[in-house]
């Protein structure tokens, strides 16, 4: 058994934990604008990043984006996964496929029809402004809003997904049961749907979560030039700024900060739950 | 394990693969318009013709600098020929990036206007950086950078983000500095941010803006502002007083690209003036060789006059690479943020 | 408790028609079984019943009310799933309460009403385990305990015993039986067992491919069953194609003549049927219908002999002979006689399947 797995998990080693290594490593030199970077091995560029106030609000923004885009996502999808998983299994293959169908169009592509739909010229605008609602056009594009709601729709699969696997999971004839000892159907899903669909929502969320932590298209098409999150920044000190060592360093803030929170979270959901 | 003896043994043996892959050459390059006129222009009607066989890797310049950068300590890179601008080209060349142009290995060097020629690059296109305003908003046209610091241009003034370190360096011109001295830009900024100038996050949102009358008035390539004027946005072009900065696009052999023999002869290819002619023509850029003729009502539109070419400016790569972190810091953390 | 009135209980999807006219009466205390081969509609009338499937056309009414458009949660039926689906997450006492916090009964009485119901089905001081750590008899006796401990109108079993173990599903079959006359529960209950019918119900309606074939005890149907498919379906029985041809006689198409009941109309084609036990035999010829014996299946206390009577299979079932009787000796291709009574034999008329 183990000389099976030894092929596979030296693969992983290979593409996953090298390059991270790399990365680490990476981060703890020091940046020079004439030869890349020099070798060293001091926490300088993770102490600024720390430090800098400008950093501190690109985290916070990151983190209640993903966040946000994590709670509308657990609320948005619940229901249809519920649905999903409900379905009788003709119908449940097109369904799967109309859910999984924005992840065939790419991100960039989708931002374009977000900004065809939000622009000052766009669809809304244009709706908005010849039924009278409004008279000068709203500003949709480049806001935060703009930036969760694009997020969503492209994360929003997985969830689904993920929760109706789990929902399948759970016998049909459960919710029949409290039906028939008097549950109607808001109770019957509270007492019962909800709480063994936990390892649904846990696993879901964590996935979202880490998928919204590092989203790089969406923020910068619909968040626009002002509007930064981290893994644009990473990109920005990589390859603008070419300043690898820094760009290592907020890279890695980003993954510990999101191994914390997912960890944390599901800890505390899993607590509450577990009897 | 094959040894590398073994495997020049083989390719000994194996000589018709060999001449094919001397006549393979990878160019690193943009896609879209540039590609495609590159393909037609240089690919198709020179190199081909030369028995070089041409494979585009298309890329946007951040990627292809940012592979070379990763590749910078392999034995044999993925391009032969790299195309960027001449700021990102000095950066690299810096880091020791490119092989030396060698004396003789491209003869059409005899015919690139001197001051664009480098030790370790060659000169493909070039134009110069002007104002770009929308007549029907703006009747009496700005005549320097000075002037976009007017109120009356407040929250008319559109920006683009890829080209935040030519507004630094523009408005260190306003403020008393120039391309060696970006120090008086930071108040320049931070006041013309107060003015409400406006930043799109690529070229194209700012097109969009400029076609939709969202923005007047834009600081911006003159081939651009060429281009977008063909497609039908209503703008004309300012060389400003101050005098205009140049922008070169270059290119260079890797120093460890796979076929640098290739790779000049490529670049000779490059020179040819039919290429040339046809970015002159399809986006504005003027030709960096001296016998390209282009019509007459062409090079009006797209290059200075004697006068201004006078007062044309390069950049000073040495002094923009080293201020180059500040420059982003300084524009994401306080213009934009 | 209440009465449970099913009238012209109807389920289609599209153009397939799963249950067709069902109409039935379950007297107060009354346990009816829905017997039939899987496919019958009898899981489908339930779940009409219960609620959780819509009729297309009908009624159902519990206790008088009628609630055929009524929600599952607010029919006030006590149902045992099949796989008992107990609520993994909560403990065998959580999920007995279920049903009384619905009912938005107090605390106090809650728990009471718990212990009282965990102690009728023998559960006593297992209300905090979790459902997996039960075995499956337990697990099923929670499940009657949840559905038991709200009074429920009408008590519905699906298949309640078909996860069990044989020796299991035989002791658990008289529990219940017990548990529904003690309480006198009005019961609906589902099975494809014919023997679990026979030995629970106090009625049983065979269904098939939609349609109830016939209602009634079990001794109605085993001795007076309306047509072959019942025959077939409950006990097992010969069954030979013929015309009567005479007082007392039925003819088989080779002209064999065969016993049947004298009241018999002339002329009449229909199938004769006849239980195994009531066939008798003798290895002499004599007066009777001859037959050739084709094997022996001993079964221990009794012995199947199957013959050929005029081309046709048929069996009889008697008790084993003792060691040294004749009939111990016989061998497959030996000539007999059969023989019954006429009045032990049935004529059915002739069914298409």
């Amino acid at each position: 058994m183990a000389a099976l797995i030894l092929p596979a998990g030296l693969l992983v080693l290979l593409l996953l934990v090298a390059p991270m290594a790399m990365l680490f490593r990476i981060s703890l030199n020091e940046y020079s604008p004439t030869q890349l970077m020099l070798e060293a091995l001091q926490p300088g560029n993770y102490l600024r990043a720390l430090a800098d106030p400008y950093y501190q609000a690109v985290m916070g923004t990151t983190m209640s984006v993903a966040l946000s885009c994590t709670a509308i996502c657990l609320v948005i999808g619940f229901p249809a996964a519920w649905w999903l998983a409900r379905m009788d299994s003709k119908r449940k293959s097109l369904a799967v496929i109309l859910t999984v169908f924005p992840l065939l169009v790419g991100n960039v592509v989708r931002s374009a029809g977000w900004m065809a739909l939000l622009g000052r010229d766009g669809a809304i605008n244009a709706a908005l402004r010849g039924l009278g609602v409004v008279s000068e056009p709203l500003q949709l594009l480049y806001t935060e809003g703009a930036v969760i709601v694009g997020i969503v729709a492209v994360v929003a699969p997985y969830m689904i997904l993920t929760l109706s696997a789990v929902i399948e999971g759970i016998p049909r004839n459960l919710e029949e049961a409290a039906a028939n000892l008097g549950a109607g159907p808001l109770v019957a899903f509270r007492r019962v749907v909800l709480p063994l669909a936990v390892p649904g929502v846990v696993a879901g969320s964590v996935l979202v979560f880490i998928l919204c932590m590092n989203a790089y298209a969406t923020p910068v098409l619909l968040g626009g030039p002002q509007f930064k999150m981290m893994a644009p920044a990473v990109y920005d000190q990589f390859v603008r700024g070419t300043n690898w060592p820094f760009g290592a360093a907020l890279a890695f803030l980003l993954l510990v900060v999101t191994l914390a929170l997912t960890v944390l979270g599901s800890a505390v959901v899993g607590r509450r739950y577990r009897r | 394990m094959i040894s590398r003896r073994a495997l020049g043994l083989a390719a000994a043996a194996l000589p018709l693969a060999a001449r094919a892959q001397d006549a393979r050459v990878v160019m690193g390059t943009w896609g879209g318009d540039y590609g495609e006129i590159l393909r037609q222009g240089v690919d198709v009607a020179v190199a081909t013709p030369r028995g070089l066989e041409v494979v585009q890797e298309i890329a946007p310049a951040p990627t292809r600098k940012t592979k070379l950068l990763a590749e910078r300590q392999a034995r044999r890179g993925t391009m032969d020929v790299v195309g960027l601008s001449d700021v990102d080209m000095y950066e690299l060349a810096q880091l020791g990036l490119f092989e030396p142009v060698p004396a003789g290995a491209v003869p059409g060097l005899a015919r690139v206007i001197p001051s664009l020629k480098r030790a370790y690059a060659v000169p493909h296109i070039y134009s110069a950086r002007v104002i770009l305003y929308n007549p029907s908003l703006v009747p009496v046209p700005p005549r320097s950078y000075a002037d976009l610091w007017d109120a009356k241009y407040r929250g008319k003034v559109g920006l683009s983000d890829l080209l935040y370190a030519q507004y630094v360096e523009t408005a260190a011109i306003v403020g008393g500095g120039g391309p060696s001295d970006f120090e008086p830009a930071w108040a320049k900024l931070r006041e013309w941010k107060a003015l409400g100038a406006r930043v799109y996050s690529s070229n194209e949102q700012l097109a969009a803006a400029l076609k939709s009358e969202e923005v007047a008035v834009t600081v911006m390539w003159l081939a651009r502002g060429f281009m977008w004027k063909q497609a039908g946005i209503p703008l004309e072009h300012v060389v400003p007083e101050e005098g205009a900065t140049s922008i070169t696009y270059e290119m260079a052999v890797p120093r460890n690209a796979r076929n640098k023999a290739g790779g000049w002869r490529y670049l000779d290819a490059m020179l040819d003036v039919r290429g040339q002619a046809a970015f002159a023509q399809r986006m504005g850029y003027v030709p960096t060789v001296t016998d390209a003729v282009l019509p007459a009502e062409l090079a009006r539109q797209i290059s200075l006059t004697e006068a201004e070419r006078a007062k044309l400016r390069t950049p000073d790569y040495a002094y923009q690479a080293r201020m180059a972190p500040r420059v982003l810091d300084f524009w994401n953390k306080e213009f934009k943020g | 408790m209440g009465t449970l009135q099913l009238a012209g209980l109807s389920r289609r999807y599209g153009a397939n028609t799963v249950v067709d006219g069902v109409s039935l009466d379950v007297a107060e205390g009354e346990l009816v079984a829905l017997l039939g081969p899987s496919g019958c509609g009898k899981t489908t009338t339930l779940r009409m019943v219960a609620g959780f499937v819509e009729p297309s056309a009908g009624t159902v009414r519990i206790a008088g009310r009628d609630v055929t458009r009524a929600p599952p949660h607010g029919r006030d039926t006590g149902m045992v799933f099949q796989s008992y689906a107990l609520f993994p997450h909560m403990t065998v006492a959580g999920n007995v309460a279920f049903g009384l916090e619905m009912r938005g009964i107090g605390r106090a009485e809650r728990e009471a009403r718990v212990l009282e119901a965990l102690r009728l089905v023998r559960l006593d001081g297992l209300g905090e385990r979790l459902p997996r750590q039960l075995s499956g008899g337990q697990q099923q006796r929670v499940a009657l305990a949840r559905a038991l401990v709200v009074n429920p109108a009408v008590f519905l079993l699906d298949e309640p015993l078909s996860n069990l173990d044989a020796k299991l599903r035989a002791e658990v079959r008289v529990e219940i039986r017990n548990l529904q006359q003690r309480l006198g529960l009005t019961t609906l209950f589902v099975t494809h067992d014919q023997e679990e019918a026979l030995t629970m119900a106090d009625r049983l309606v065979v269904m098939e491919r939609g349609r109830v074939r016939q209602v009634g005890t079990a001794e109605e149907l085993y001795e007076r069953p309306a047509d072959l498919f019942v025959a077939n379906f409950i006990g097992r029985v010969n069954a030979l194609a013929g015309e009567v041809a005479g007082p007392g006689e039925f003819r088989v198409a080779d002209g064999t003549a065969l016993p049947c009941p004298r009241d018999a109309a002339p002329g009449m084609r229909a199938t004769l049927c006849l239980r195994p036990e009531k066939l008798r035999f003798q290895p002499w010829a004599s007066a009777g219908v001859p037959a050739v014996l084709a094997r022996t299946v001993y079964l221990g206390g009794q012995t199947e002999y199957h013959f050929t009577l005029a081309g046709a299979p048929v069996m009889a079932l008697r008790e084993t002979p003792p060691a040294g009787d004749r009939l111990r000796g016989l061998q497959p291709g030996d000539r007999v006689t059969l023989d019954w009574l006429g009045e032990d034999a049935r004529l059915l008329p002739e069914v298409a399947r």
